[in-house]
């Protein structure tokens, strides 16, 4: 016997459905199967206004196991992560951790992803940092930067290589 | 004379790579407070950033910094909201799942490094309510804000969630208003936007959607009457301060909200020089109120 | 050389598909002192009953092992049936091969070997047990009510009309409880005044019931049929006696409409002398302690106004606390609920503004007799609302608040719609937030029905936040029936708060030894078949301490809480259990160990001849003082040392 969403011919994915439920508690969260759909993630959400971010309908569509459809959306990469879904749920739902997973599982299958989070990974491999020192402009226009501050040198990775090798070698696995 | 309070300042990386004024205050206001803040080399990004792209590895970069204060046996004080969260996140799975405690530490081998759960985290707002205390901080006071009318915004890295242990209530945190209340100002304990998100997260991918949040707290409070915002953040800072004319723009209002770490206004308070507050670093209005406000 | 039978029960295929029972069946009959073992479907129908009384008969036994359920469920059953066979009733040992055995195994081989073990070890008892004969305990034919809300109401004038004396406490100084507070009640809108004061006035004037407002229970001790109660009478500063009830006293009191009012839920104002509300009971005033001048400073100008008022004399400033004591054979709680305290969910906003109330403060602006004398105002400027919105569940179905439903919201929340539509105009702007509607009893659904087909904005959703914009209230619903986040700007919230259990359940469930369910209200005995009994017997719960319940379910749980107390109160005497401790006087060094332990005052020293003795009637069998006793002095009847040890020793 099987389910299909009419709409998109979309097969409920079992597997992934478990491993994201597995991930959550591993990661000290509840699991989606306990949202009663009362939607206070939503009325609440920082990114419905402006982005159309419904938390509640992720949980809904993963409950239901229609995972492909998320990895593949873009709306996944519009939480503000306010945490706002996850203090308020009654159910101890925390639809920010299930983006979370659903993110990582698109960066896993090797979706593009927006381009912020490349140039971090790219600058925390060859830094340790998301970014170097930066030159700033003062309210009077001149410029500035750390050193001249007088602010003592900053603390990063000295053996970068090490670093980056650990960095890499976690970076093709999941949680 | 008190002993001291030793803490190993944990950075991260927007506070010393261009939110300068943060790093300047905290370093100037915290040691008239019996607060010593040792610098710890080696550190890394604390994680969250990466969290929506592998969280394991926010995880492994987030014991690797407090595996580095671990050895020198020291607490840390991440004065950023989302490091902190990073961290207080990270010891919560760690110290609640042995399995993933293991895993993490195997990784962590290759650097010499452990993680016990043997230190603790504290940022800017448990740091000196907690841990220093009003009355301390009462008696530093020097140069009281006295008619500064300020309005709060404590960021939601700081605040949320609250299962994990933060630094104030998640619905109805007053411990910044407390300590403003000690430096003589007169802070908005309650503004219908105070909860808001400073749009931060969104800046890089969809900056118009975030400085759009940026600007409608900024106009909120501002039409509220309030003279000026404290925060305690440098992502809520950049936005609110550095960001904030373009947070006008992409509104189309007029933003002159002066915009201040709340670490300033304690150096302020104790009588500390401005400039070594870093207060020429602040892009908004501030000579608002520290000129006419007569501090 | 004693006559063992085995009975092995099936429990349909309950047992039969997990052990093989003819096997264990023929495996019993090989035991020592076994004359015969038998099977059967059913061992506690009717059938079984016969084969066993038959087996007795036949083969002249003398005791009965029964493999079955646990004894929990059909000792009492299979006691009566040995009996009735001639076997005196305590030589019967049952097996629990169900619970301990084929629920808990899932191999055949493995669940009919420990069933074996356990037959084995029964025998092992049976062989040993004694005869024994329950002693009778005389019942006093009164009982105590504890809360006089609907329940306590209900429960003491079905028991008065039964004919028996009643002792009804109220801590309050007036009977009533929460529904005294309601306007109407759904779904046929009767008015609750209307239908409760009479039952109120019949409490008054009822010659069997004994009623002491403003008290509470302090002590209890004894056990079924024969209790012994200690109630603390508060002092009220009001001679019972001589009050009219004139109000005088209220309209002198320096602190006139200067107290917050409890019954009004805090909207209205009181003084210090006061009646909670027009129709008490008694109709009588009392002085609030915690706020009158001479009480809390000793002066009160140059005399108590309020004694200066009273043309009776009825103030009594001198009046003290007082402990009376009752006996009862049979105690009924019926203590109630409170409202969770909004201020929980603070972002709802019940801290900050106070435009936003809850359901039981819309009751209070919406009855007559209320601080608005029945006009519904904002509490901000004392406007009438254009526009009020609902937000129900708050804090129910919630895992970090309540995770019960509090089972009245939804009605609840309709009747007030319902109700503030006819006192503020179709016109009104009705917003309700609702999650599911549960509208289950009879007539609900339809009262619903009637409720959607008048104009209201039903938003099926939770709201994150409540915002207090000063002019008005701001809320963001996102509503799952069209997809769409809708902005409310309204006057007035109601919350719909979750029911709890009272701020002092558990401090009360330990004076009475009654167990709390996981939520904190009062565990009932069985869900399903005792639902109004408690693990004490002779106590028994009824209403809102028991679980959230409406006044429908209140009433008839009270009613039958009153008819199972009945059972008692009608008999003369009560047969007591003889499986309790005893004492072996020649080893008795008389230490005294057992009086400190026992948790039932049962034990007492002898100061004559320094011998520890059992009162029967209070001695519950829990075994404490045989745990202790140093020199094996105490005896648990059929559960003595011997008989345990020669189960271990047969077993292994």
């Amino acid at each position: 016997m099987t389910i299909v969403d009419l709409t998109s011919m979309g097969e409920p994915q079992t597997e992934q459905q478990r491993e994201i439920n597995a991930r959550l508690v591993s990661l000290q969260n509840e699991i989606s199967s306990y949202c009663y759909q009362c939607a206070k993630c939503t009325s609440g959400c920082e990114a419905h206004k402006l982005l159309e971010l419904e938390p509640h309908k992720i949980v809904a569509l993963l409950k239901r196991g229609l995972i492909n459809e998320l990895v593949n959306s873009d709306i996944i990469w519009t939480c503000m992560t306010c945490m706002k879904c996850r203090e308020r749920c009654p159910q101890r739902v925390a639809p920010i951790e299930i983006l979370f997973a659903l993110k990582n599982m698109a960066v896993a299958s090797g979706k593009q992803i927006p381009g912020k989070y490349t140039a971090m990974l790219q600058s925390i491999l060859s830094l340790g940092l998301i970014q170097d020192i930066q030159q700033i402009t003062t309210r009077m226009n001149t410029t500035v930067k750390r050193d001249e501050l007088g602010l003592p040198p900053l603390s990063k990775p000295t053996d970068a290589q090490k670093f980056q090798a650990a960095v890499m070698k976690i970076a093709t696995e999941k949680v | 004379m008190t002993t001291h309070m030793k803490y190993a300042l944990y950075p991260g990386c927007l506070m010393p790579t261009e939110q300068y004024a943060y790093e300047l205050s905290l370093r100037e206001s915290l040691p008239v407070l019996q607060v010593q803040l040792v610098d710890v080399p080696e550190f890394s990004c604390c994680g969250e950033p990466m969290k929506s792209v592998n969280q394991l590895l926010s995880l492994y970069l987030a014991a690797r910094n407090i595996a580095l204060a671990e050895q020198q046996q020291l607490d840390l004080y991440a004065p950023c909201a989302m490091c902190h969260l990073a961290l207080s996140e990270c010891k919560h799975i760690l110290d609640h799942n042995t399995a993933m405690r293991e895993r993490i530490n195997t990784l962590l081998s290759a650097e010499n490094l452990t993680y016990t759960g043997s230190q603790q985290v504290v940022h800017t707002i448990d740091l000196l309510y907690d841990h220093i205390g009003i009355e301390k901080i009462k008696q530093q006071v020097k140069h009281p804000l006295k008619g500064w009318k300020l309005a709060v915004h404590y960021g939601c890295h700081a605040i949320r969630p609250k299962e994990i242990g933060r630094p104030d209530d998640s619905e109805h945190p007053l411990k910044i208003e407390a300590i403003l209340r000690a430096l003589g100002a007169e802070p908005v304990e309650d503004y219908p936007e105070k909860l808001d998100c400073c749009g931060a997260p969104l800046l890089a991918n969809l900056p118009e959607s975030a400085l759009t949040k940026t600007g409608q707290k900024l106009q909120a409070i501002q039409h509220h009457g309030i003279q000026g915002l404290v925060d305690v953040c440098p992502w809520c800072h950049k936005m609110f301060d550095a960001r904030q004319t373009k947070a006008g723009e992409t509104i189309a209002a007029k933003l002159d909200v002066p915009v201040f770490y709340l670490t300033q206004l304690l150096g302020l308070a104790f009588g500390l020089p401005a400039e070594k507050l870093g207060l020429h670093l602040n892009q908004s209005p501030v000579e608002k109120l520290t000129v006419e406000g007569g501090a | 050389m004693r006559r063992v039978g085995v009975f092995v029960c099936h429990c349909g295929i309950n047992i039969a598909q997990t052990v093989d029972v003819k096997a264990l069946a023929d495996y019993a009959g090989t035991l020592p002192n076994v004359v015969i073992a038998k099977e059967y479907k059913y061992m506690c129908s009717d059938v079984g009953a016969t084969l066993i009384k038959d087996s007795i008969k036949k083969h002249k036994l003398d005791a009965v092992v029964i493999a079955s359920c646990s004894p929990r469920m059909h000792e009492h059953t299979f006691r009566r049936v040995a009996k009735d066979g001639g076997v005196n009733p305590y030589r019967v040992e049952i097996a629990n091969i169900r619970e301990q055995c084929s629920w808990a195994h899932t191999t055949k081989e493995a669940a009919t070997e420990k069933a074996k073990a356990l037959v084995r070890s029964a025998v092992g008892k049976a062989r040993l047990l004694e005869p024994l004969e329950p002693s009778m305990i005389p019942v006093v034919p009164k009982a105590l009510v504890i809360g006089g809300g609907i329940a306590g109401i209900q429960a003491a004038l079905d028991l008065a009309n039964d004919g028996f004396d009643i002792t009804l406490v109220e801590r309050q100084p007036s009977i009533g409880g929460h529904m005294a507070q309601l306007d109407k009640t759904f779904p046929t809108l009767d008015c609750s005044s209307c239908i409760l004061t009479p039952k109120m006035m019949e409490v008054a004037n009822h010659e069997k019931i004994e009623l002491l407002t403003y008290a509470e229970l302090q002590n209890v001790e004894g056990s079924i049929g024969n209790y012994t109660v200690t109630i603390k009478k508060k002092p009220r500063y009001v001679t019972l006696d001589k009050c009219t009830g004139c109000g005088d006293c209220a309209a002198a009191c320096r602190l006139k409409d200067r107290v917050v009012s409890e019954f009004n839920e805090g909207l209205g104002k009181r003084s210090a002398a006061y009646m909670p509300f027009p129709q008490a009971v008694p109709l009588k005033y009392c002085i609030d302690d915690s706020t009158c001048l001479f009480l809390t400073k000793g002066k009160c100008g140059d005399e108590p106004a309020c004694q200066k008022a009273c043309a009776q004399g009825a103030i009594d400033f001198t009046q003290k606390e007082e402990l009376v004591e009752r006996k009862v054979g049979a105690i009924i709680v019926t203590t109630g609920y409170q409202l969770l305290d909004p201020g929980r969910l603070y972002e709802y906003g019940y801290t900050t503004s106070p435009d936003v109330i809850t359901s039981l403060e819309l009751e209070r602006l919406i009855s007559s007799s209320g601080p608005t004398k029945g006009e519904i105002l904002r509490p901000s400027n004392q406007q009438k609302p254009k526009s009020v919105t609902f937000i129900l569940c708050a804090g129910s179905r919630d895992e970090t608040q309540c995770t019960w439903c509090c089972r009245i919201g939804c009605m609840s929340a309709l009747k007030q719609v319902y109700l503030l539509k006819e006192k503020l105009g179709e016109d009104v702007e009705i917003n309700l937030c609702y999650q599911d509607i549960r509208a289950y009893g009879k007539g609900y659904e339809e009262f619903y029905r009637k409720v959607r087909g008048l104009p209201t904005n039903l938003f099926r959703g939770r709201p994150s936040e409540v915002r207090d914009m000063k002019e008005y209230l701001k809320i963001d619903i996102f509503d799952t029936t069209t997809s769409k986040l809708f902005e409310i700007k309204t006057d007035l919230v109601v919350l719909i708060p979750a029911l709890m259990p009272q701020a002092d359940a558990t401090a009360f469930a330990r004076l009475l030894r009654l167990t709390l369910s996981g939520d904190g209200f009062f565990l009932e005995a069985h869900p399903k078949l005792r639902p109004v009994d408690t693990f004490v017997n002779g106590i028994f719960i009824a209403g809102c301490c028991q679980g959230p319940k409406d006044i429908q379910d209140t009433v008839s749980q009270a009613s039958a809480a009153a008819s199972r107390a009945a059972t008692i109160l009608t008999k003369k005497e009560l047969e007591i259990d003889p499986l309790i401790a005893m004492v072996d006087e020649e080893a008795c060094t008389g230490c005294g160990i057992c009086v400190e332990v026992c948790p039932y005052e049962a034990r007492t020293l002898n100061e004559r001849t320094r011998i520890a003795e059992v009162n029967e009637a209070l001695c519950a069998g829990c075994g404490a003082c045989i745990a202790a006793c140093p020199s094996n002095a105490s005896i648990h009847k059929n559960f003595t040392k011997k008989q345990l040890l020669n189960m271990v020793d047969d077993m292994m």
